[in-house]
This record gives structure tokens, C-alpha cells and sequence, in this order.
């Protein structure tokens, strides 16, 4: 494969302004060590994707950013607020940095358009109309305007984890973070979800993407993050992560995976 | 091998003992000889006792009579109907007045009615028509049983409740004829629909306003005379105190569970201490304390009545229980769920409010019906502590002259109108579980 095929369709946007900023953060669970040292930036604009072995500590990095869990060392700054234990900064973080998860966590209890509309009605104070214009927008786009009426049960995974990236969108995040999207759904799923992710870089959103799917990694990827046992091992340009990986344990990973 | 059918089979009908009443009797009743002789034996026990209820308490019964004697004088193995039938009276509204018995069965019309719109499906605006009920009627019926002179707090009320009435059912049939909310009905026919918001929240204010100070008028131009709540009893007195507990444990048992679940030390532990006291003592025990212990600790002079002693009692024991189930139905709630509201930006209350209770509470349904009935079947302790409530009246009756020593029937009547009322409940929950569940398999 050469260098040209492998580097990114997508034309980035990568500002020189800093969305993320974690300086020397650790975590611990217990006594278990699980992000050591962490060291990262992600500009604007900056499409990221993270992979490594299971309890790599790939999706607790990640929600660390959005405050899901608490980390006892070090700092987080996100868009310019630093993490700690101001609730009301966590409350304006987790607004800011839309979160889409392995399981979807969508609200069975709620129509999807209730689904998308929720977060604008009551945390940005939109009026009704206007958050169902939106929602209706975003549902357009991930391709599923059909299904506003229905609850997530009685749709298909792909669909749920599109309404939840739909979701997410609603609240109009500056960073958006993907915590293996794909990995609970049927193999003929995921691609409808990965398409829809790809449209969303197209439009210049900054994200970091916990995922398996290399393929996917190639195609929107500024940048591949690979973590082994809480350390950050290896940051590189996707042709030079996949063509030359520079560390022993990147090799050894990625000739298990590819 | 390669095709294995190349056309497709075509369906056939079921076998007999699928489709038809007599394949079901015989798969599922004569299947073996064994089975067969079971089905005839346990038909034959049904049919005794059957005919044994029926003669006793229809064929050979006694329907009319003045006294016991003269029931046992028509036949000595029927039942004495006559007997309950001469008290349903007290059964029902205990020593009330007579006369003032309208004020009880208006009180009920009256939530019947405000409650209406919740089961029709085309009436708008629910909540607020719960909330109004939960808020206004309490003191709206209270007045209406006890009566006497009207504070101003409860001038206020009264008429706060009259108008929230009165809006209800306008709301209504609003709702049922023009499928609109009174709101958006009474805009549009003032031709206001397309004014600003404020404009029309100032309208409606102005409109209710109105209506407040007519309500204010009107109902400061009657009373009722006072009812000594001593004179409470029956059925009336036992739906007054379970009315009360249905409607206080749950929120009470939510506001306990949360409390437990959180993250506040002191919050936390004060909840769980409070909920694992009252769960370890019986109900019984508490009615006591309330009565006899409570007014010990207050100071001189302060006289709570034995009623509203026994209500608090009721409401803090059923709470506490109450409190245990919602906790139970927060913990099935997936983690997932906290983190998907989290990530919207709901804080804690929005993440409860909107996504955890309304999901934990559909799924505990039959919990919570379960412990109403239970809270139900429990009122009839008060009895014990001297309320006649309606236990107490069902076993008066045998100490009543003209009656003396009849037990049995009054309290199958008492067991046959509990079994009406729980039955009604339980079915009512069934109800809400297929319909709370539409579309949400999950």
C-alpha cells in the first residue's frame, strides 16, 4: 500500500489552538494503576485515534476528559477550564465535549426525537420548537429522519449508536470523544456507522476515537495514539504508525490486529 | 449436494389439540388415565364447596330481618345478611352524621372527577393535573369532612382548589371536543395566539386571578357544620388514612432512597438510619408509639389528635418500605444510563427527574402497588388502637343488641370489599405495566 493511498482522504483543518491539554495526569482504580504520566494535546480541529490492547487504559483516558471519572494527579484542561472538583465546570465541560459510547446509552423510556431534544430543552435552555428543528436536523444527517418517533428498543444497533451520535451533536460539542463505537455491533453495522463518523470529520469537528477498526483509523486519522499498560507508547502520523511503527510493542500489536 | 428443496413448503393448519377447545381439554386435562381421574376429582371438590358457599349465602341466607333471632328463626343454616345490611351505614361512614353523609360521598365524586382526565387520553397537561390534585384537594376534602369555621388559610385553599378544579374540567373537555389544552383554547378565542409569550402568561394570570377572587367570594358565603373527627370511621375512615399514606410514602420513599444513595455522608446515613429503624419494628408497635409515646415528648399543652398521630405514623412507616423498593429499582438502572445524562450536561436533578425515576419507577410498578395494597389491608390495625376504622365497625356489629354474636358475616363482607378494592388495584397496575411498556422493549 503506498504512503499516498494510506494517508488521509480528508483535507484537515487542524488549528493551532489547544482544545485539550493533560499535563502529567494519573489514575488510579484502588490500588491499580491505570493512566501513568499522560501527556497530551489535541488542537483544534485535530481527528485522533487511540487503540491498544484491552485495559490499555485507552477509554479511561478518554473519560477522564469528559470527567466520567475523576483523576487524582496532574491536570486536564479542557477548551481553557481546568478540570477538578468545580461542579460547575464539570457540568459545562461535559456540555462542550459530546461522549458516544460502546453500549449507545440512549433512554429506552424516550422517543428518539425526546432522545436528541432533552439536553437542548432543559440544560441549553432552547426553546421546544427550535431544539426539535435541530434534531431534526442532525437525525437528517445521520440518515435515520424516518425513525424520530420511535423508541431506541425497536431499532437495529447501528441505528441507536447514529441516533446517539445524533445526540450528542444536539448539544453543538467542540470536541467530541468515541468510545469504541462499533465494538458492540453486527460486523454489517458498522460501516453505516463509520460512514456517518467520517461525515462528521469532514466538518472539521475536533474528536478522539477509541476504536479497533484500522481501516477506519487510515482513513480520518491526523494522528494514531497506541497505549500498552497505562503509558502512551507511541504518537505518529497515521502512514507512519501503520508503514513503520517505531516501537516493539506497536509491532507487536499491530501484526496481532492487521 | 447442492439444493436441497427447490420449492418453498407450503404452511399447513395446526393439529386439533392446538386450534380447538376440545384438542385443548384433552391435552391439557385428560391426557392420561391418571390425569383424567385428577380433573373428574378436583371438579367434584369444587362443585362441594361451591354449593356449600351458595346455600349458605344465598339460598338459605336471610336478606331481611330486625334481628338476629328472626334470622335464625327463617332458616339456621343460611347467613344473616340482614345484619350487615341494617349497619352498611356504619360500615361505610362510621358514626358521621346522617345527614352530613352527602359531604363524604360528594368528596369522593369530587376526586373521581379531578382525577378523570388522567385515564382519558386525549385530555392535555397530566402533570399539572396530578400535581394540582396532590396540592389542593387535600385541603378541599378536609374541609368538606370536618367542616367548621374557615381560616384564611383555608379560604385560601378552598378557593385555590376550586379554581384548580374548575380549570381541570374545562381543561377536560377541551381536551375531548377540540383536542386542545383550556390554555390554547382560550388564547386562540380571544384571537391572542400569535401575541408575544408574555402578553399571554399575563392574559391567563389575569383570567385566573379572576376567577380566584369569584371563587373567594362564593365559597366565604357557606360552611359546613363541624364533624369531630372522633365521629370518622368505617370504610371512609380507613381510605382517608391509606389515601393519605398511598400518597405521601412515595414521595416520601423517594426522597429516603435518594438520600440513602447519596454521596452526603451525613444525608446518607441519617436516611438509612431513619429507614432501618421504622423497618424493624412492627406497625403495630409504631401506632403505639405515635399514640401513647409521641405526646409525651411534646411540650404541655400541644395536643396533636389520635388521627393525625396515626396518620404521621403511617406515612413514616410506609415511606420507609416505600424507600426500599424505589432503592431497588434505582439499582437495576445501568451505569450507562447516569453517564448518557451526564454527558448531555444534566445535572443531578435533571439525570433523576428525567431519565433515572421515570425508568426505575415503571419498572417497580408492581412493587409499589404491592406495598399500596399492603398499606391498604395494614390501616385496619388502627382499630386496635381504638379508631373504628372499618374493622372496628365490622366487629361491632356483634356486640349490637339486635345482632349480638354475629361475626361471621360482617367480616366475609369486609374481606369481600377488600378483595374488591385490592383486586381493582392490581389489576390497575397490570394495566399501567402493558401500557407504561409500549414500545420500550429493551
Amino acid at each position: 500500500m503506498s504512503n499516498a493511498q494510506i494517508q488521509g482522504q480528508l483535507a484537515s483543518a487542524i488549528s493551532s489552538e489547544v482544545m485539550i491539554e493533560v499535563n502529567k495526569m494519573n489514575k488510579w482504580y484502588g490500588s491499580f494503576h491505570v493512566l501513568k504520566d499522560i501527556d497530551l494535546t489535541v488542537h483544534k480541529g485535530e481527528r485522533i485515534v487511540v487503540c491498544g490492547p484491552s485495559g490499555s487504559g485507552k477509554s479511561t483516558l478518554i473519560r477522564c476528559i469528559n470527567a466520567l471519572e475523576e483523576h487524582q494527579e496532574g491536570d486536564i484542561i479542557v477548551d481553557g477550564i481546568k478540570l477538578g472538583k468545580n461542579l460547575k465546570n464539570l457540568d459545562h465541560i461535559r456540555t462542550e465535549v459530546g461522549m458516544v459510547f460502546q453500549n449507545f446509552n440512549l433512554f429506552p423510556h424516550l422517543t428518539i426525537l425526546e432522545n436528541l431534544t432533552l439536553g437542548p430543552v432543559w440544560v441549553r435552555k432552547m426553546a421546544k420548537a427550535d431544539a426539535i428543528e435541530t434534531a431534526m436536523m442532525y437525525l437528517e444527517r445521520v440518515k435515520i429522519p424516518e425513525q424520530a418517533d420511535k423508541y431506541p428498543g425497536q431499532m437495529s444497533g447501528g441505528q441507536q449508536q447514529r441516533v446517539a451520535i445524533a445526540r450528542s451533536l444536539c448539544m453543538s460539542p467542540k470536541i467530541m470523544l468515541f468510545d469504541e463505537p462499533t465494538s458492540a455491533l453486527d460486523p454489517e453495522m458498522i460501516k453505516e456507522v463509520l460512514d456517518t463518523m467520517v461525515d462528521l470529520a469532514e466538518t472539521g469537528m475536533t474528536m478522539i476515537v477509541v476504536t479497533h477498526e484500522m481501516g477506519f483509523a487510515k482513513t480520518i486519522a491526523d494522528e494514531v495514539i497506541f497505549m500498552d499498560e497505562g503509558d502512551i507508547v507511541e504518537r505518529n502520523k497515521p502512514e507512519e504508525f501503520f508503514g513503520n511503527p517505531e516501537h516493539e510493542r506497536t509491532q507487536k500489536f499491530l501484526s496481532q490486529i492487521l | 449436494m447442492a439444493i436441497v428443496k427447490a420449492t418453498k413448503t407450503p404452511a399447513r393448519s395446526a393439529p386439533i389439540s392446538e386450534s380447538s377447545i376440545l384438542g385443548w381439554l384433552q391435552k391439557n386435562l385428560f391426557s392420561s388415565a391418571f390425569n383424567s381421574v385428577l380433573t373428574v376429582f378436583t371438579t367434584y371438590i369444587i362443585y362441594l364447596t361451591v354449593n356449600g358457599v351458595y346455600i349458605w349465602g344465598f339460598a338459605d341466607a336471610t336478606f331481611v330481618a330486625e334481628t338476629r333471632r328472626e334470622c335464625y328463626g327463617n332458616s339456621l343454616t343460611g347467613a344473616c345478611w340482614a345484619g350487615v345490611i341494617d349497619w352498611l351505614d356504619n360500615i361505610f361512614y362510621g358514626r358521621y352524621p346522617r345527614e352530613e353523609i352527602w359531604r363524604i360521598n360528594f368528596g369522593g365524586i369530587l376526586l373521581a372527577f379531578w382525577m378523570a382526565p388522567l385515564w382519558i387520553a386525549r385530555a392535555k397537561g397530566k402533570v399539572l393535573v396530578g400535581a394540582s390534585v396532590v396540592v389542593f384537594y387535600p385541603f378541599l376534602a378536609g374541609y368538606l369532612f370536618s367542616g367548621g369555621d374557615k381560616g384564611l388559610f383555608m379560604q385560601v385553599m378552598i378557593s385555590g382548589a376550586i379554581v384548580a378544579f374548575a380549570i381541570n374540567m374545562a381543561n377536560a373537555i377541551a381536551g375531548l371536543l377540540k383536542q386542545q389544552s383550556i390554555v390554547r383554547l382560550v388564547i386562540g378565542s380571544l384571537g391572542q395566539t400569535n401575541a408575544a409569550d408574555k402578553t399571554q402568561r399575563n392574559l391567563l394570570i389575569a383570567l385566573v386571578a379572576v376567577g380566584f377572587g369569584a371563587a373567594y367570594l362564593w365559597q366565604s358565603s357557606w360552611t359546613v357544620e363541624f364533624v369531630t373527627w372522633t365521629k370518622w370511621g368505617g370504610l371512609f375512615l380507613t381510605l382517608v388514612i391509606s389515601g393519605i399514606g398511598i400518597a405521601s410514602a412515595l414521595p416520601g420513599g423517594i426522597i429516603l432512597a435518594l438520600g440513602r444513595r447519596s454521596k452526603l455522608p451525613v444525608l446518607r446515613v441519617l436516611s438509612t438510619g431513619f429507614i432501618e429503624v421504622f423497618r424493624s419494628v412492627p406497625l403495630i408497635t409504631v401506632l403505639f408509639m405515635a399514640t401513647t409515646m409521641f405526646p409525651l415528648f411534646m411540650p404541655e399543652g400541644f395536643v396533636l389528635n389520635k388521627l393525625v398521630q396515626v396518620i404521621i405514623a403511617v406515612v413514616l412507616f410506609n415511606a420507609c418500605y416505600m424507600a426500599e423498593t424505589v432503592r431497588a429499582g434505582l439499582q437495576a438502572i445501568p451505569k450507562g444510563q447516569f453517564e448518557g445524562a451526564h454527558t448531555i450536561g444534566l445535572g443531578y436533578w435533571g439525570t433523576m427527574g428525567l431519565i433515572i425515576m421515570p425508568q426505575a419507577l415503571k419498572h417497580m410498578i408492581p412493587n409499589i402497588v404491592g406495598s399500596f395494597i399492603g398499606l391498604l389491608k395494614d390501616t385496619t390495625l388502627v382499630s386496635i388502637i381504638g379508631l373504628f376504622d372499618i374493622l372496628g365497625m365490622l366487629r361491632s356489629i356483634s356486640k349490637d343488641v339486635p345482632w349480638l354474636g354475629l361475626h361471621k358475616e360482617p367480616l366475609i363482607f369486609g374481606a369481600i370489599l377488600f378483595f374488591i378494592i385490592c383486586f381493582a388495584m392490581s389489576k390497575y397496575s397490570r394495566h399501567l405495566e402493558v401500557k407504561l411498556s409500549a414500545g420500550n422493549n429493551h
